[in-house]
């Protein structure tokens, strides 16, 4: 009875609706994985929120190169200077208006400034503004200088992570962004869509998507099916089982590091013998397109191998579960006490088959004779052990997380994951702290020397920790859409790169 | 009637009051919101001010005083994550769930209550062997196979129904197909096991022997003895689906409260939980109330 | 099965053969309930053999023959049904498997039932108040979201299979409390429940005597299908990270792993699905089979058909 029903309605469906389904104008619709919880612009770096509004509704004053190899671009902000005291002149661009009809100026630069740093909300963009005073001073209209205490080399970088809104912004949290972008908020239903109307009066070059709907799916099968069944025109993330086609499957490395972090400051783990041999244990290269998928990288690094300073000398430690033997029993021999029972915590749904990962690299380190348990918790958990204050109750552990850095320089991880005093840090050496400082206070060839070295010495002298993957990520694209993703696509979706085919 | 209802309002109430007590301290056993809402490179200042902002260094009695206060008003506090009054947030979801919920345990209703009653009348013949075997395929069945194989095959192969989201009436037939399932199989069993028991009276063999036709004599006098049961059995999984849908909700991607309720829980955001809470439990709370109105109802001899 | 004989002893008659050997023949004239009885003796055999037999072979990781297809019959009789995603064959993980799984089911529905059936009694049959209090206390637990409960218990006392055990059966109690409540009231206006009264029966044996059997077929059709209902709900928590995780498998938490690759290697979690329904299935016909076979009003179901059977 239920099934004729169904069939019924099927029917009459399939021969009403399908036109609508199968667009061929030059509106599109993306699927989201994650619910969009707020459209506000200073939260535009969390990536839900960013992916939709990020260059999109809302614009930066600089643009970091995605695509090519320019570095940073102008966006907002025509041309930039180190002034002689160390601060930044920004040379704003002229004939931009906002959304709801404004023109842009210095004004509106500075309340953004200012906005993200009042103490009454939380602004996530003040993350990476951390040990510093931001000051920005209106020069004139079209100028604006930013003084910061200490000197800080790239600040123009870090400004490609503030997003600029009206001088009327109240400070409180808005549900109706307005911006400067080729694109305005046309309409929000939340938990169903989002819909970005393209605007006429855009400043720069009209893009060709004219309207674009973004739907959340939690799913990935679902994702991967409606790209298929023409519902939906990208997908930006499925997983690597759904991604079959490749006709419109797209791999692409998504700036996140997958790796193990010692705490160096337990026993055994203290002894760098011990850390040596967990990483000689792990076979690395086994999990590359079976857990893993094939164009995943291995790590040497924390941040991916785009970022500034990259040490390509650096080697993967080679799997050698004899050695890995070898040291453990030396160290044996010098009263470390190696049998001592460790935990590995890892994060449910953290990354695709996260568990199945980890209950190999258990395994992989029990043969090397290492007693390992392990856990999977949930994000709340997680986050007990990750970060500092560490629990010092439950017993020796180590913690696999993934870390991104999209942002292309190495000071966004750095200090967090190595300097003694960084929150997620499990080493304590003087001489990696003293590099990060210097590292990220130079500038040019001086800072990514500085860089490398310190890569080099994390990975090979100290052995900080076990560095496993850069990741990668599959986007379902469909075939009447002209668009590839790039590493920042886990953040960032500019419609304006949205062409189509034919 | 209306003192009865009366009474049971004030006790629902207190009840209320207790589960509100209950969820707000438990909850806050399990961890603190900032450092699953701040990155994790979030600096300490920003930790700070974010506690600060949200109350969370006053002692867990006075945040509780807050609280209270301001629920009072009609004020259900701010959801951290959302940026919005809680309340409204959890009104909007509950609407989809409420929908889902009665469509859904109407059908169900109506099918297995003939289904189950067949299958009692000729206990062990074809139909009971097939019906039984079916039903408990569908009442132990993992949901999220059914969901995707359904959209595999009814979206993407065949293309006749939407694969999810929320925008026509055929986008509501996958999630009700699929959600109809469990409660379906599970409510057959219960009316047909019921029913054996009512067929087997001395009540229905009376009515048999006067003659009166077999189809009303079990969908009007055994039915109605069988009926307490049933009804207890569709209350109980009526609440389950206000309670939230999680996997049809996930899959099908239809907003309603039980991915709201999942991921306020797992993010720590008090406020939409304990919100969430009082809505569906003012909802359970009404419907156990019009079920014991309906035993009453059924059977003359209960009395309140 | 120890106390049926004694039971049903009031309707023995002296001709028939012992009851064992009469249950057995009615079991054999049930095929369906032969069946299902054959699979929860597999099931049982499992939970008690299965981790001491093939526990190692189970955790055995392949990373090569991962996610190998089922129905090979080159290899081993373990690799039948395939390998999951670490290449570990999933018949001896289901084998392996079966005994947490049965602990955390039975124990959870077991606790529920009784403590739910008790509950409900007291509740239909003590005075209004009590009983009132006692079904606003249900009302508490059935709002309570069962994931938050999860979360409480888990985040505070670590996750382990006793504990999921406990989340699970408080949970589910109001089901079998609302059930056996509303039941209760029913029949305790019934008139035999009245001449029991009126004899001057005390009240404990009245509702264990006289009414408990009454309501006890409609708990057992419940409690079987919420075994079903359990393991998938210990497969959610496990998903979620609060539940049973591994190198701990139950059925639920390899269905839960198996999702991830639903589209593409079917197998990794439809044959633990495949094992719940059957365990369900059973023992659903088994009791269904059980209130027919204790039932003196329709037991002649099942011994005419074997009489015309045998």
């Amino acid at each position: 009875m239920f099934g004729k029903a169904i069939t019924g309605g099927a029917l009459l469906l399939a021969t009403s609706l399908t036109p609508v389904w199968a667009q061929d104008n030059k509106a599109v619709t993306i699927v989201l994985n994650e619910e969009v919880d707020v459209l506000e612009p200073c939260m535009a770096t969390r990536s839900n929120i960013g992916r939709v509004i990020l260059g999109n509704v809302n614009e930066t004053l600089t643009e970091l190169d995605v695509r090519g190899d320019q570095g940073l671009m102008p966006r907002l902000a025509e041309s930039w200077e180190q002034m002689e005291d160390g601060s930044w002149r920004f040379h704003l661009r002229q004939g931009v208006t906002f959304s709801d009809g404004s023109t842009f100026d210095a004004q509106d630069v500075k309340h953004s400034f200012d906005r993200v740093f009042d103490p009454t909300i939380t602004c996530e963009a003040a993350r990476y503004f951390g040990g510093m005073t931001v000051a920005a001073n209106v020069v004139d209209d079209q100028t604006i200088d930013f003084v910061v205490d200490p000197v800080q080399p790239i600040l123009p970088l870090l400004l490609s992570l503030v997003t600029i809104v009206p001088a009327e912004t109240p400070i409180e949290f808005v549900r109706d962004p307005v911006g400067t972008g080729p694109y305005a908020v046309t309409e929000w239903s939340p938990g169903q869509q989002i819909v970005l109307t393209r605007r006429d009066d855009y400043w720069g070059e009209a893009p060709e998507v004219t309207q674009a709907t973004y739907v959340v799916r939690t799913d990935p099968a679902v994702r991967a099916a409606m790209v298929e069944a023409g519902e939906a025109d990208i997908a930006p993330t499925i997983s690597q089982d759904d991604a079959t086609n490749t006709a419109t499957d797209i791999p692409y490395l998504n700036s996140e590091t997958v790796y193990l972090r010692l705490d160096a400051s337990q026993a055994p783990v203290n002894d760098v013998r011990v850390r040596r041999a967990i990483n000689m244990a792990i076979d690395r290269e086994a999990f590359i397109g079976t857990l893993v998928p094939q164009d995943a990288l291995l790590a040497t690094a924390i941040y991916p191998p785009t970022t500034q300073g990259w040490n390509p000398d650096v080697q993967v430690p080679a799997y050698d579960p004899e050695g890995a033997k070898a040291l453990l029993e030396e160290a044996r021999a010098d009263g470390v006490p190696v049998d001592t029972p460790i935990t590995i915590f890892a994060r449910t749904a953290n990354f695709p088959n996260v568990t199945e990962v980890m209950e190999a690299i258990q395994q992989m380190l029990q043969e090397a004779g290492f007693t390992v348990e392990l856990q999977m918790v949930e994000v709340a958990e997680h986050e007990v052990y990750y970060s500092k204050p560490y629990p010092t109750d439950r017993g020796v552990y180590i913690i696999a997380a993934m870390h991104d850095n999209r942002m292309g320089d190495p000071s966004f991880s750095a200090y967090f994951k190595y300097h003694s005093e960084g929150r997620q840090s499990g080493i304590s050496d003087p001489h990696v702290d003293d590099l990060i400082t210097r590292a990220s206070a130079a500038t040019g060839e001086e800072r990514n020397k500085l860089w490398s070295e310190l890569q080099a010495y994390v990975h090979d002298e100290v052995v900080a920790d076990v560095l496993l993957f850069h990741m990668v990520g599959f986007a379902r694209v469909a075939e009447r859409i002209d668009w590839t993703p790039t590493i920042a696509t886990n953040s960032q979706l500019q419609l304006s790169e949205i062409g189509f085919k034919e | 009637m209306l003192t009865f209802i009366r009474k049971r309002s004030v006790a629902s109430l207190i009840s209320l009051v207790g589960l509100v007590i209950l969820v707000f301290f438990l909850s806050r056993l399990t961890g603190d919101p900032t450092d699953l809402y701040l990155p994790i490179d979030a600096t300490d200042e920003m930790r700070a001010q974010f506690r600060e902002i949200y109350g969370l260094n006053d002692p867990l009695i006075v945040q509780f005083g807050h609280y209270v206060g301001d629920l009072v008003q009609l004020d259900f506090g701010e959801s951290i994550r959302k940026a919005r009054p809680a309340i409204d947030v959890v009104l909007e979801a509950f609407v989809w769930t409420l929908q889902l919920a009665v469509i859904t345990m109407a059908l169900v209703t109506a099918a297995a209550i003939v289904v189950g009653s067949l299958a009692a009348f000729r206990v062990g013949g074809f139909f009971d062997r097939v019906s039984g075997v079916l039903s408990l395929v569908a009442a132990s069945a993992p949901d999220f196979w059914i969901a995707i194989v359904a959209i595999v095959v009814f979206a993407v192969g065949l293309g006749w129904l939407p694969t999810s989201g929320t925008g026509t009436p055929w986008h509501w037939i996958l999630p009700i197909a699929v959600l109809f399932i469990r409660p379906f199989g599970l409510i057959v069993q219960v009316v047909r096991g019921s029913m054996i028991n009512a067929l087997s009276s001395a009540y229905v063999k009376t009515a048999r022997a006067k003659g009166i036709k077999t189809r009303k004599i079990i969908f009007v006098h055994a039915l109605r003895n069988a009926m307490l049961p049933i009804i207890t059995v569709i209350g109980d999984q009526a609440a389950s689906l206000l309670n939230g849908a999680v996997v049809i909700e996930t899959i099908f991607g239809f907003p309603g409260v039980g991915k709201l309720m999942i991921d306020s829980i797992l993010q720590r955001d008090f406020t939409v939980v304990l919100a969430s809470i009082m809505v569906t439990a003012l909802a359970i709370f009404v419907m156990n109330l019009l079920i014991d109105l309906a035993y009453a109802a059924l059977d003359p001899r209960i009395r309140h | 099965m120890s106390n049926v004989p004694a039971m049903t002893d009031g309707t023995v008659l002296p001709d028939e053969p012992s009851a064992p050997r009469r249950f057995l023949r009615m079991l054999w004239a049930d095929k369906f309930a032969l069946a299902a009885t054959i699979i929860l003796l597999v099931v049982v055999l499992m939970a008690v053999f299965g981790p001491a037999l093939l526990g190692d072979v189970a955790q055995k990781q392949n990373l090569r023959g991962r996610n190998a297809p089922p129905f090979d019959w080159e290899r081993g009789w373990l690799w039948w049904m395939g390998a999951d995603s670490l290449g570990r064959p999933l018949l001896a993980r289901i084998i392996v498997a079966a005994r947490n799984t049965i602990t955390v089911a039975a124990g959870a529905v077991l606790c529920s039932a009784l403590v739910g059936t008790a509950l409900g009694l007291v509740a239909g049959y003590a005075s209004r108040r009590v009983g009132e209090a006692i079904m606003r206390l249900a009302d508490v637990i059935m709002s309570f979201p069962s994931l938050l409960l999860a979360v409480i218990v888990l985040y505070i006392l670590g996750p382990s299979v006793a504990n999921v055990v406990v989340v699970l059966a408080i949970t589910r109690i109001p089901v079998y409390l609302r059930t056996t409540r509303a039941e209760v009231l029913e029949i305790r206006e019934r008139m035999f429940v009245s001449a029991a009264r009126v004899m001057g029966a005390s009240s404990r044996r009245i509702v264990l005597r006289h009414i408990l059997p009454v309501v006890l077929p409609t708990l057992m059709t419940i409690a079987t299908l919420d075994f079903a209902y359990v393991m998938l709900a210990e497969s959610a928590l496990s998903f979620l990270g609060i539940g049973i995780q591994p190198p701990e498998i139950t059925w639920g938490l390899m269905i839960a792993q198996g999702k991830e690759h639903l589209t593409r290697a079917w197998w990794l979690s439809f044959w633990p699905g495949l094992a719940i329904i059957l365990t369900t299935l059973s023992l659903n016909l088994l009791s269904n089979w059980m209130r027919i076979a204790l039932d003196p009003t329709q037991r002649w179901r099942l011994e005419m058909r074997g009489r015309s059977n045998g």
